[in-house]
């Protein structure tokens, strides 16, 4: 799952990696969406976090569809 | 008669009000609602990310700590609302900083923010933050 934070609280991107493994198109689009979505984030300055349980977060620079969760948060600045 | 007149005069304005509450209520839903749902989809992100007694100290204390990766008798005391977060070492307040998202996002969302920023990348989360030294 991709979560992008915004003003709207967390817009969400889900995919199934069994059904990508299998190669259903639907799952395949939403990994490609998901992909899409990271690169646009990433390029207005997000910063992105995978997130495994049971484990310490980890910032990522490139999209891992194997991540069971990778949260992006907005750039930040000193106040 | 005077007393009559004010009276009258409330009633008027109570009538009013409830006659353009509706329409008032109306302009203001969709607003209402969006935060709302914003809140609460933040405070699932909240939920999943931190531990039962993580979350159950931020409700319950008003603050997270989020100890230092890097440094053992380091705490960070994260704010459940907007403030500064609060730099502890030794059980002493050394540091208070300062550091914001860009866009605006609900409180809770701001709360996962500094947790995975702290833990995943604390050097860059200390250089980008404004820090305000405490001096006893």
């Amino acid at each position: 799952m991709l979560r992008v934070m915004s003003r709207r609280g967390d817009d969400r991107v889900t995919w199934d990696m069994q059904r990508v493994q299998a190669s259903d198109p639907e799952a395949i689009a939403a990994v490609r969406e998901a992909e899409r979505i990271f690169a646009q984030e990433r390029a207005k300055g997000a910063t992105a976090f995978r997130i495994d349980p049971g484990k310490p977060p980890q910032r990522i620079d490139q999209f891992d569809e194997t991540s069971e969760q990778i949260v992006m948060v907005p750039r930040v600045v000193g106040g | 008669m005077n007393l009559l007149t004010q009276v009258l005069t409330a009633l008027g304005w109570i009538v009013i009000a409830l006659a353009i509450s509706p329409m008032v209520w109306l302009i203001l839903q969709p607003y209402v609602k969006r935060w709302s749902r914003a809140e609460r989809r933040a405070t699932d992100l909240l939920r999943d990310i931190l531990t039962p007694e993580q979350f159950r100290q931020l409700l319950w204390r008003g603050y997270l700590e989020i100890p230092s990766p890097t440094e053992p008798r380091r705490v960070y005391r994260v704010p459940r609302s907007k403030g500064y977060v609060q730099v502890i070492e030794n059980g002493r307040a050394i540091m208070r900083l300062c550091l914001q998202p860009v866009e605006c996002l609900p409180d809770a969302d701001v709360v996962v923010l500094h947790k995975l920023m702290i833990e995943a990348n604390e050097e860059t989360y200390l250089q980008k933050a404004n820090k305000y030294v405490c001096i006893d």
